[in-house]
């Protein structure tokens, strides 16, 4: 093939007047994958956090649990069994029900791992008690009542309620954090790689001007390639971020040990996505193209403005 | 259509680069601008191009007075003056078709309604088959004619030329000359600046020569 013809153009569609790939083009769009990539994680992760919490929340407000420690002297079955009395007998209570020492075994496995043997250690036992009506449940008089059993304590979880969602909030005000810094970032390079796309362009400019363009037609021109590198850039950033989550949901479903697995489900819950979470990240694609084409949109003014002509 | 009426330009603080010139140029003639390097002649095509405004003096284009024109007003203007520059200025990512349409782009013109224009035109100045090329395959001399192409593309009334033989050989400046004559014959005003004497004689159109920051017309 003659060289020159290869070169030749054989369409006559417009060619975007701004060129579109240059080194530098193609490095933002670099960039801002990976800094969409960086905000998806962080925004996946807060609505991982916070359903967690609001499910560990409500979880929690929807049960009490009765302790009742060994005391020597005392016979720890008939205990449980007056304790699910009182229980069930007390207003908003739905059931209450001792937990065997299979079960209490169960709950510490997670924790303590398999070999776990509880028949020669003398621990507590619990009464778990669900709520009807959380809000409306006599609590008080549950607490009076149970002080007939000797080491009966009743554990709202009040205390574990409110520090996590104490620890909740500063996960997700830090997150929200680190997003906002993300994104500034994001912007603040958007914003230096504009000027050397501008310094670069030039005789475009230049040109653009001579012939009678106006400072608007040039933004637009600018514009329009910089939503173009926005939108490639985020998209790629935001798909990245997806598959990553779904990865994440896989390994963790398919080869973590199962003790392991429920660990990390007990505290974060599961890696998969719901397609509300899928549209919340992906919205993040628009938004990101959007900010960068208005961030150059504002920086080709500023520049058209200082350049006399 | 252009008047100049003591017209004084300099940058800045610096040393004056033309002083109290004054001239007048009909609808329909053709002038060249002469003077030796470091005259003025790029300065007063700047000035005529509106990309400069006078330091001092009266300058008016098209019947009206520059210094009364805001920014739009004078973009407006401008769309109805080419240029040609010496270096051609040509969009190397651009097909010779796309640099020459460029101008009708700015207006808002769509490719269907551009088309037929820019490859009639390109047929005139000899490009037809060259169109789709890319500028850094073009000979120095196709340069120039797609330079004067996108210059005439959008009719304008007044043609700047800003040494368009500089970079040519012999044989294709007196065929450049030829097209702004033909040009002008339509009817567009135009002004060519050029040191090269052999042409000025040739051609004999009348001259706006700078010497020392001044103007001398004959």
């Amino acid at each position: 093939m003659n060289i020159l013809n290869f070169l030749e153009k054989k369409d006559i569609s417009p060619t975007p007047i701004v060129p579109t790939q240059t080194l530098t083009s193609n490095t933002l769009v670099f960039l801002i994958a990976i800094m969409t990539f960086l905000s998806a994680l962080t925004f996946g992760g807060l609505i991982l956090v916070q359903k967690s919490a609001s499910a560990w929340s409500s979880d929690i407000s929807r049960e009490v649990t009765i302790q009742i420690m060994p005391i020597e002297g005392e016979l720890m079955d008939a205990n449980l069994r007056l304790a699910e009395t009182i229980a069930q007998a007390t207003s908003g209570v739905s059931n209450a029900q001792a937990l065997s020492i299979e079960e209490s075994e169960a709950l510490l496995k997670p924790w303590l791992g398999e070999e776990l043997d509880l028949t020669d250690l003398n621990i507590p036992r619990l009464v778990v008690v669900k709520l009807s009506d959380p809000l409306n449940a006599d609590l008080l008089s549950l607490k009076n009542e149970l002080k007939i059993i000797k080491g009966a304590r009743l554990d709202t979880h009040d205390a574990w309620r409110d520090q996590l969602n104490t620890m909740a909030k500063t996960i997700i005000i830090s997150g929200m954090l680190i997003f906002l810094l993300i994104v500034v970032a994001t912007l603040l390079a958007v914003f230096f790689a504009t000027r050397s796309t501008m310094s670069s362009s030039r005789q475009t400019v230049d040109v653009l001007h001579f012939i009678g363009a106006s400072n608007r037609f040039v933004a637009k021109e600018f514009g329009s390639r910089f939503l173009r590198i926005g939108l490639k850039g985020s998209l790629i950033g935001g798909i990245s971020a997806i598959i990553f989550y779904m990865l994440l949901g896989f390994i963790t479903s398919s080869y973590l040990p199962s003790s392991s697995t429920e660990q990390i489900t007990a505290l974060f819950g599961t890696f998969s996505l719901s397609l509300w979470d899928i549209f919340a990240i992906l919205s993040l694609v628009p938004i990101i193209a959007l900010l960068t084409a208005y961030t150059s949109r504002l920086t080709v003014r500023r520049f058209l403005k200082q350049i006399a002509w | 259509m252009i008047e100049f009426n003591n017209v004084s330009l300099r940058y800045g603080d610096g040393p004056t680069i033309l002083r109290d010139i004054s001239f007048s140029i009909k609808k329909g003639s053709f002038h060249f601008l002469t003077g030796s390097s470091g005259a003025g002649k790029t300065s007063l095509l700047r000035l005529l191009l509106l990309s400069l405004k006078p330091s001092e003096g009266k300058m008016s284009m098209l019947g009206q007075e520059i210094s009364k024109l805001d920014r739009d007003r004078l973009l407006q203007l401008r769309r109805h003056i080419g240029i040609v520059f010496q270096e051609f200025k040509l969009l190397d990512h651009l097909s010779t078709f796309e640099n020459v349409a460029l101008p009708l782009r700015v207006l808002g013109q769509q490719p269907k309604e551009y088309e037929e224009n820019v490859k009639e035109l390109l047929n005139w100045v000899g490009l037809g088959e060259r169109m789709h090329a890319l500028p850094n395959v073009l000979s120095g001399g196709e340069k120039q004619r797609a330079a004067i192409a996108r210059a005439v593309i959008s009719r304008p009334d007044i043609l700047l030329a800003d040494e368009p033989t500089g970079n040519v050989d012999p044989e294709l400046s007196e065929r450049l000359l030829h097209l702004f004559a033909e040009l002008n014959r339509m009817g567009t005003t135009i002004i060519i600046a050029t040191h090269e004497l052999s042409m000025i004689k040739k051609f004999n159109y009348p001259q706006i020569a700078l010497k020392d920051g001044g103007i001398i017309i004959r």
